[in-house]
């Protein structure tokens, strides 16, 4: 009698068991379904937004903007390295020697982006290429010149020389 | 026999509607639709941002006078236009006093090349390389005040013109002969 009890009792409770789980399943299914009926349609909404977002983007525009900066940030670069001659010539007008001339002048790059010149030219005299010479040291922004294939006229004792220098780079800086 | 047999199904229903429903689905689409909606939002976020900026940038053109703007075209333009270059070069080289004889293309980039920094070009501008460079050789006639009112207007034009190279031959007539290289730029 008891023993038949204890399995009655015992089939009760895992009947109620069974049913609670069924129950708690059955129930997790349908929230996983209708949770993914919402993400489905969140996700709609998200790509619906990403079109949206994408047909206001103009290419053009953009390549607009990329140019403006390259202009803007290139012409900046170009115009720092901005090369002006003329701060040379009027250099050398004012320091060079009136009894020294040049016959010809070569001002040019090295590969290095170094500015430099060559030239040819005539003195008066030893004295006005040692004074000339004297010049461009005492100024500095003329460098290294060396005169060299010194010559002197047996006619008038005029000077014929070579000269090859390099230059300071901010003596041909263009300033606006 | 009813009260001992209906709960065993009802359990292995239970397992069976975990298995073959609810794991498979939180794990498949659902899984994949909410990497699917994090992916989204990371755009629409990325998409908000570019919007911001592109306000912010255009706001920021906007204060550029439009005036400076054409004056920045003009000086670093689209395309070569050499033929046109030319033209104003031989009108300020006129202007100046000065009679140019010969104007040649020294090095003509292949299409696509950019400045070279070795060859004495823009340094930190051709990494970038944005810009295109050429060499204009000009040969003129002329008196030394009209080189000096020439290289004043060259380096002062509008378009950015770099001389790279100047020789220049004397005489005792006081006009000089004149070879010139000078390099203009654009934007590629």
């Amino acid at each position: 009698m008891t023993q038949r009890q204890f399995r009655s009792d015992y089939s009760g409770a895992f009947g109620f068991l069974a049913y609670s789980v069924l129950g708690f399943v059955f129930l997790l299914a349908i929230g996983v379904f209708i949770y993914g009926r919402i993400l489905a349609t969140e996700k709609i909404v998200k790509d619906k937004a990403i079109l949206a977002a994408q047909s206001q983007i103009d290419p053009l525009v953009v390549e607009g903007f990329v140019r403006l900066r390259d202009r803007l940030t290139s012409g900046q670069t170009l115009l720092e390295s901005h090369v002006a001659f003329s701060g040379l010539f009027s250099t050398l007008e004012k320091i060079q020697p009136t009894t020294v001339r040049f016959t010809s002048l070569h001002i040019s790059f090295e590969s290095t982006n170094v500015p430099r010149m060559e030239g040819t030219g005539v003195a008066k005299s030893f004295n006005a290429l040692a004074a000339a010479s004297e010049a461009f040291a005492t100024d500095g922004r003329i460098r290294n010149a060396i005169f060299s294939k010194i010559t002197v006229s047996d006619e008038d004792n005029s000077v014929s020389f070579v000269l090859s220098a390099t230059i300071d780079p901010r003596l041909i800086a263009f300033t606006p | 026999m009813n009260s001992r047999v209906l709960p065993i199904l009802a359990f292995f229903l239970a397992i069976a509607i975990l298995f073959a429903y609810v794991r498979p689905t939180w794990n498949g689409p659902i899984a994949k639709t909410k990497a699917s909606i994090e992916s989204s939002e990371k755009t629409l976020t990325a998409a908000r941002e570019y919007t911001e900026k592109q306000n912010q940038l255009a706001s920021a053109r906007n204060a550029i006078d439009p005036a400076n703007l054409d004056r920045l075209e003009i000086f670093l333009p689209d395309s070569v236009n050499n033929v046109g270059l030319i033209l104003d070069i031989n009108a300020l080289a006129a202007r100046s006093g000065l009679s140019l004889s010969n104007i040649d293309i020294v090095n003509a980039p292949a299409a696509g090349s950019t400045v070279d920094a070795a060859g004495g070009g823009i340094g930190p501008v051709a990494n970038a390389n944005p810009v295109s460079s050429v060499d204009l050789s000009l040969s003129a006639v002329g008196t030394y005040p009209a080189l000096q009112a020439f290289l004043k207007g060259l380096e002062k034009s509008a378009r950015l013109l770099d001389v790279r190279e100047i020789l220049v031959k004397g005489s005792n007539t006081g006009v000089y002969t004149y070879q010139m290289t000078v390099r203009l730029y654009w934007l590629r």
